[in-house]
């Protein structure tokens, strides 16, 4: 249990008090988050392999329409199923506080939703230049549709760990990995190896950046305030999360990073993949873990 | 017109009058509260003090429950008071997310966000809310705080410097004040809290809305 700064010479215990809430945004949370990962990221990816490798990307506008749709859709049906209130999710659309992250973000969310709709059913047709003109639409509004969780988190006035703008960095990073390590995983051998490169860079820069980060939270957010002090132990010595957490931060940082060096080395394709695999599995970890710390600290 | 509450904790003997008046006032459901007393132990045998704490909504005038609410189901009335509609409510949890204070509990039965609303029914029909009405030390004080002639303004005017919000540094501008209270009262981090080990439950955490 979270005890911090209680002298000695007060002594202080509670000894009487209710029970407090247990976790109040679950693990569906998390699949919300990392769904929307994969599906933003895959789109700014193909954005930029259009424009950097267009004769490998080229047959990969209906798959990564596809994917992006599903995975779309499933960070939406995961959002509605942490509602305890699911039937009345009109009403945001009825009655929007505009002051609201979830406000904002169901309405941009939806709209990305209708722009990928689109994207497929212009893919399946093979209206590439339609598509592409709506491809930049749809990665201007990826990004967005990417932040609003961070500034949700920030309106989370009670969760001192969420801070912005690290939350939006984190977000955004989280976006640019699992949509890197996705296309590795998508297109196979569709890509070449240049196109497979520039995936593994995006893969191992986003991976390093958002290591940084996260390390810099560990070691100085404890320095900075007591709440973000008592939220950090829990992933610390033998904090309930700190096996999760560095689990995490090996499968989706450390080692897909060393992963992509060995693949560009030895010009492995396996390897490349098994570190998007990797960074995959582990984004899932990390984004938990970094849910559920705050949601263990006694507000009152 | 900006209604306020201050707890003198000096005076407070943690009967828990007001915790149960509020329960039977609002038909609050088991397992959760708008308003609770909590007591901590400070000091080594035989020079040992128990403090007690009520604890309800802050109506904070910078309420982060009422800016995620994404559709306005927490609002501001005209005096102040962050009232809650429960049937607009979608029951994303947000507002518990957000507020500093631990203030909100998911309704188990309407799986809506609840909170205390000073009782914002009976101040509407000129009543005091209903914890002020069970204190049986008038440890509760209830008032406008914009109008220099009320006991909580007069009582404010007294205590000067004595007078603490919870977490200030959160920039909530809280609504609700304590007299008497310290670190170890007001601050949740200053105080062990063992799990299982209460006075008379073992039970540390309870599922958020019952059976989400």
């Amino acid at each position: 249990m979270a005890a911090h700064e209680i002298l000695a010479a007060t002594n202080a215990v509670v000894t009487l008090d209710v029970a407090l809430p247990g976790i109040v945004w679950p693990w569906l949370v998390t699949v919300n988050m990392w769904a929307k990962s994969i599906g933003t990221g895959v789109i700014f990816m193909l954005f930029m392999l259009l424009r950097m490798h267009p004769e490998s990307a080229k047959n990969l506008r209906l798959t990564t329409a596809l994917v992006a749709f599903v995975f779309i859709n499933i960070f939406l049906l995961f959002t509605l199923a942490d509602l305890h209130q699911p039937f009345r999710m009109w009403h945001i659309f009825v009655y929007p506080h505009w002051s609201s992250a979830i406000a904002v973000g169901s309405f941009m969310a939806s709209m990305f939703l209708g722009l990928l709709t689109l994207l497929s059913f212009l893919a399946f047709k093979k209206n590439d230049v339609l598509f592409d003109k709506v491809l930049l639409w749809t990665t201007v509004l990826a990004i967005p549709v990417t932040l609003y969780t961070a500034s949700l988190m920030a309106q989370s006035t009670a969760r001192e760990l969420w801070q912005m703008p690290a939350e939006s960095a984190q977000m955004i990073l989280a976006a640019l990995l699992a949509g890197s390590a996705a296309m590795i995983l998508l297109g196979g051998n569709k890509l070449s190896n240049e196109a497979r490169n520039t995936l593994g860079v995006v893969l191992g820069l986003s991976a390093l950046m958002a290591f940084i980060i996260y390390m810099s939270e560990y070691i100085f957010g404890p320095m900075k305030a007591e709440e973000i002090a008592a939220t950090i132990a829990y992933i610390k010595g033998d904090g309930p999360y700190a096996v999760m957490f560095w689990i995490g931060q090996w499968m989706t940082f450390i080692l897909p990073m060393l992963f992509i060096v060995l693949s560009r080395v030895s010009k492995s394709d396996a390897i490349l993949k098994l570190a998007a695999i990797l960074a995959l599995v582990g984004l899932a970890i990390v984004k938990h873990v970094w849910l559920m710390i705050p949601q263990l600290l006694p507000m009152s | 017109m900006q209604l306020g509450f201050l707890v003198d904790l000096h005076l407070c003997m943690g009967c828990k009058g007001c915790e149960i008046a509020c329960k039977v006032e609002n038909e609050v459901p088991l397992s959760t509260w708008r308003l609770r007393v909590k007591y901590v132990d400070v000091g080594t045998f035989p020079e040992t003090k128990r403090t007690f704490t009520p604890l309800r909504c802050n109506h904070c005038e910078n309420a982060p429950c009422e800016r995620i609410c994404p559709v306005s189901a927490l609002h501001y009335l005209e005096n102040g008071i962050v009232n809650i509609d429960k049937e607009r409510c979608i029951g994303c949890a947000g507002c518990v997310m957000a507020c500093p204070y631990g203030a909100i509990y998911i309704d188990p039965q309407t799986q809506t966000a609840d909170k205390c609303t000073y009782c914002a029914h009976r101040v509407a029909s000129s009543m005091m809310p209903a914890c002020v009405v069970a204190c049986p030390v008038q440890a509760n004080i209830f008032g406008d705080l914009e109008d220099p002639t009320s006991n909580i303004s007069k009582y404010i005017q007294v205590h000067q410097g004595g007078v603490q919000v919870r977490k200030p540094e959160k920039g909530t501008n809280p609504h609700h004040y304590y007299v008497g209270g310290g670190n170890v009262t007001l601050n949740p981090l200053a105080s062990h809290r063992v799990d299982g080990h209460s006075l008379f439950n073992n039970i540390t955490t309870l599922p958020v809305g019952g059976h989400h």
